[in-house]
């Protein structure tokens, strides 16, 4: 009995003590996790871009800030949370005036833009375009895709697409409809790049396919939710409607494709996409995108940091990176969308 | 050497100090310790509980020192317009006052790379804060150059960075105030943790507190209750209990030795006092039973002769009768039977001297001759010096009439009965011996043992038997005398022979007595 008692009394001795040490654990955690732990960095970089395609350029930063921090560099997603929702080229200022260690920026061939760029240039801060180049500037680094190779890739992807047609249904003479969307406000070359490398590729091929009617059809990008209605337009008017749509962006990607499936044309419209976001590859496995190219957004970001890195610790760096693409086709994207 | 010791093993010396603390001491000690345990835990929480409400009260800080900034910017603006717009002195100098104020809240703004973004955010504030306050600066240069035109592009580069800085320290509060508010949540949860803690804590020393005052008073009352239960027996009678074990020497340290002295000391006199009783009983047990054996003889005796007084003084008037009638022989025959019968109405005492006792058998012997017509050829041999010897009345006669009645009574030739009292080895001999049917050996032992039945009432006995004498020397003599019986076999005579010491038995008694006492 009395070596029952002293066990039942050693038990309820070691369940105090167990609340006891449970509670002074959740205590102390509760009391640490107020202190705000961080690391310092040798250098800030700030990443400016819009707010277009934030899953695209969420990839970019991510890698870039990754990069940043194997190199003791703080890359920061500038004015992503402010209250106010201010333009590119005055987060741009607004990086300057805060003397931060470099920039990271898509540029155009805007004279504001390059003017900026210039001033921003000559208070020390490198500069280094991301994707879109502002080529007119003294920025120190462009880090995007080839354009005029993408526009080659595009038009093998069209070519292709041509030769399928051509078995399936022979158009007899007419000529096959290609329509590009190209960004009404951006001002800068990588576009026409792009349809120089389409239009080149399929004169070359003209022979084999027959005629190929190249156009474009300026997305309006001024106002907010203003390309989507834009690109339903092109569904709209049938007249319109060609057999292959080029998009070049992720965004006008899956407005097309939603386009697309609302207005029941898969098919009937043939359409090549830019970007790998889950939403793009499943309409890529779904076979109602027949491609989609996708840059290494993992590259790019990586790339921009290490430009930086090179003319802040050299003063010089290359005037150009590449970024590599790669072609999804439907059998890739199941795979993909599988994993 | 002591200090090394007390270090080497606190526990021992805290336990040999607590056995010497008085019972005040202890309970004085054992008060202010968990009086002193509980405030120490308390104090405790509440030094936490503090603490905790401190940071409580700290955590908006960061929001009000980020609107003490946003308002001194205000101020800068406002003083830098009102000196564009007036140039006054009032106004450059409230600038300057509210620039250099605004700088130093500028100190508390991080300024380093980190990848905490409201401390990014501070930094970024801090470099606005500086390029706006360059513009300021200049804005101000250009006004007192008179750089209209210039003033005015500075002032409104000056005003836009202003309101983007408003934005920064705007955004900023707002995150801080989120983080604040979670902090705040986190904070509250915390206390309440606290609270819980604080009462298993509380609980936890309380019931440690309690074992602890229960340990420590048992070891104070467990003597007491040792002391009472120990006393508890003494009471009732039971003094074979063992020595208390003393544990501490408080008080009922000393009480306890006390007692096991005192029950030490009681329980000798009791042994002593027991001794002596015994003794006492054993010598008075002696006394009765003497007097007891003498009673049983002079009863026999008694129930044989039935009225010695009554025979005496007929016997006496016998003797009267002869000699009127010149009955010579006659009236020697009746004295010597009144003699005889005087010895025994005389001898109530315990002894006599040997000399009586042989008288006695003289009387006897002659009644004998007399009835049995001069039969008896008794002689004796008696050493002079030995007469006046104490030994148990009436040991001789029995002895006699037995070597009578079963020795020669019965045979064809002439019976001797012989009787010599002599000192042998300094111890004297008493031996009577007849010549008569003798005994054998087996019968002999019986005598010896007390075996042997029926001859104390055999008719012709006057009931005195062996056995009486044999009994009433040994108590007489204390074992010291000795009844031995000789005979050779049928018809070659016996011989029983006493052996007492040298000294008298009153006298061994006397010696006795003094002893005991």
């Amino acid at each position: 009995m009395d070596q029952r008692k002293r066990m039942v009394f050693v038990f309820c001795l070691a369940v105090i003590l167990g609340c006891l040490v449970f509670l002074w654990q959740r205590f102390y955690e509760l009391s640490r996790s107020d202190e705000r732990e961080f690391e310092i960095y040798d250098r800030h970089y700030v990443m400016i871009t819009g707010r277009e395609d934030s899953d695209f350029w969420d990839r970019v930063y991510e890698s870039a800030q990754e990069e940043g921090k194997e190199r003791g560099v703080y890359v920061e997603r500038f004015g992503e949370d402010l209250s106010v929702k201010y333009s590119r080229n005055e987060l741009l200022r607004l990086a300057m005036q805060a003397s931060v260690d470099g920039i990271i920026v898509p540029g155009d061939e805007e004279e504001e833009t390059i003017a900026l760029l210039q001033e921003v240039v000559e208070q020390g801060i490198p500069v280094v375009n991301v994707l879109q180049d502002s080529t007119g500037s003294i920025r120190q680094c462009f880090v995007g895709n080839n354009s005029y190779n993408l526009g080659q890739d595009y038009g093998r992807q069209i070519l292709e697409l041509l030769a399928e047609e051509e078995d399936d249904n022979p158009r007899e003479g007419e000529p096959a409809d290609v329509l590009v969307l190209v960004d009404e406000t951006r001002m800068d070359t990588s576009q026409n790049l792009i349809l120089l490398g389409i239009r080149e590729t399929l004169e070359q091929a003209e022979t084999e396919v027959g005629k190929v009617a190249v156009e474009t059809s300026p997305v309006d990008n001024s106002r907010s939710f203003s390309s989507e209605e834009s690109i339903r337009d092109i569904f709209l008017n049938s007249e319109r409607l060609p057999d292959i749509l080029v998009c070049l962006s992720a965004v006008h990607t899956r407005c097309a494709y939603q386009a697309a499936v609302d207005y029941n044309k898969v098919g009937t419209v043939q359409l090549l996409g830019y970007y790998d976001s889950d939403a793009i590859l499943d309409a890529v496995a779904k076979k109602i995108l027949y491609s989609t190219i996708a840059p290494d957004t993992e590259q790019m970001g990586r790339l921009c940091v290490q430009a930086l890195d090179e003319y802040v610790e050299t003063g010089y760096t290359n005037n150009y990176m590449a970024v590599d693409t790669h072609l999804i086709r439907a059998e890739e994207a199941e795979r993909l969308v599988g994993e | 050497m002591g200090l090394t010791q007390v270090s080497r093993n606190p526990g021992v010396f805290l336990k040999k100090k607590w056995r010497y603390l008085t019972l005040r001491q202890k309970l004085t000690a054992l008060f202010l310790l968990t009086a002193v345990i509980i405030l120490a835990v308390n104090l405790y929480m509440f030094a936490l509980i503090n603490r905790m409400t401190g940071r409580v009260e700290e955590v908006y800080i960061s929001n009000v020192s980020l609107n003490e900034l946003s308002g001194a910017l205000d101020r800068v603006q406002e003083s830098m317009e009102e000196y564009l717009n007036t140039k006054s002195s009032d106004a450059m100098e409230d600038y300057y006052r509210s620039e250099q104020a605004y700088r130093e809240l500028m100190e508390g703004l991080n300024t380093r790379t980190t990848d905490n973004q409201m401390l990014l955010t501070e930094k970024n504030i801090h470099g606005l804060s500086e390029s706006y306050l360059v513009l300021a600066e200049e804005a101000i240069q250009a006004k007192r150059g008179r750089n209209v035109e210039k003033y005015g592009q500075l002032y409104e580069d000056a005003d836009l960075l202003y309101n983007e800085i408003h934005t920064f320290i705007y955004s900023l509060n707002n995150a801080q105030f989120k983080d604040n508010s979670r902090n705040y949540q986190v904070l509250l949860d915390s206390l309440r943790y606290m609270e819980l803690i604080s009462i298993v804590v509380l609980f936890l020393v309380l019931l440690g507190n309690i074992s602890l005052i229960v340990v420590s008073t048992r070891s104070v009352t467990m003597p007491l209750h040792q002391l009472a239960r120990a006393a508890g027996e003494v009471s009732g009678g039971n003094f074979d209990i063992g020595r208390i074990p003393v544990q501490s020497m408080d008080e009922v340290g000393i009480v306890t030795n006390t007692f096991n002295e005192m029950v030490e000391n009681i329980r000798n006199y009791i042994e002593q006092l027991r001794v002596t009783m015994e003794r006492e009983n054993r010598l008075k047990e002696r006394e009765l039973m003497m007097q007891s054996h003498l009673k049983d003889a002079q009863l026999k005796y008694l129930q044989a002769q039935i009225n010695p007084h009554f025979l005496f003084n007929t016997l006496n008037a016998g003797v009267q009768l002869a000699m009127m009638e010149e009955a010579d022989k006659t009236g020697r025959f009746l004295e010597n039977v009144a003699e005889f019968f005087r010895y025994n109405v005389r001898k109530n005492d315990e002894d006599a001297a040997l000399r009586e006792e042989i008288h006695l058998v003289d009387n006897y012997v002659y009644i004998l001759n007399v009835r049995f017509a001069g039969e008896i050829l008794f002689t004796k041999e008696v050493d002079e010096s030995l007469l006046n010897v104490r030994v148990p009345s009436m040991i001789l006669q029995p002895l006699v009439e037995n070597a009578f009645n079963y020795g020669i009574r019965n045979i064809s030739w002439t019976g001797r009965i012989e009787l010599s009292v002599y000192q042998k080895g300094g111890e004297i001999c008493i031996s009577i011996w007849d010549n008569g049917a003798g005994m054998e050996q087996e019968r002999i032992d019986q005598v010896l043992s007390g075996r042997a039945q029926g001859a104390e009432t055999d008719a012709g006995s006057n009931g005195v038997g062996m056995k009486n004498v044999m009994e009433r020397l040994r108590l007489y003599f204390h074992d010291r005398a000795r009844l031995s019986i000789f005979s050779e076999g049928k018809n070659t005579g016996t011989e029983v022979l006493i052996i007492i010491p040298e000294k008298a038995d009153g006298e061994l008694e006397s010696e006795d007595d003094r002893c005991t006492e």
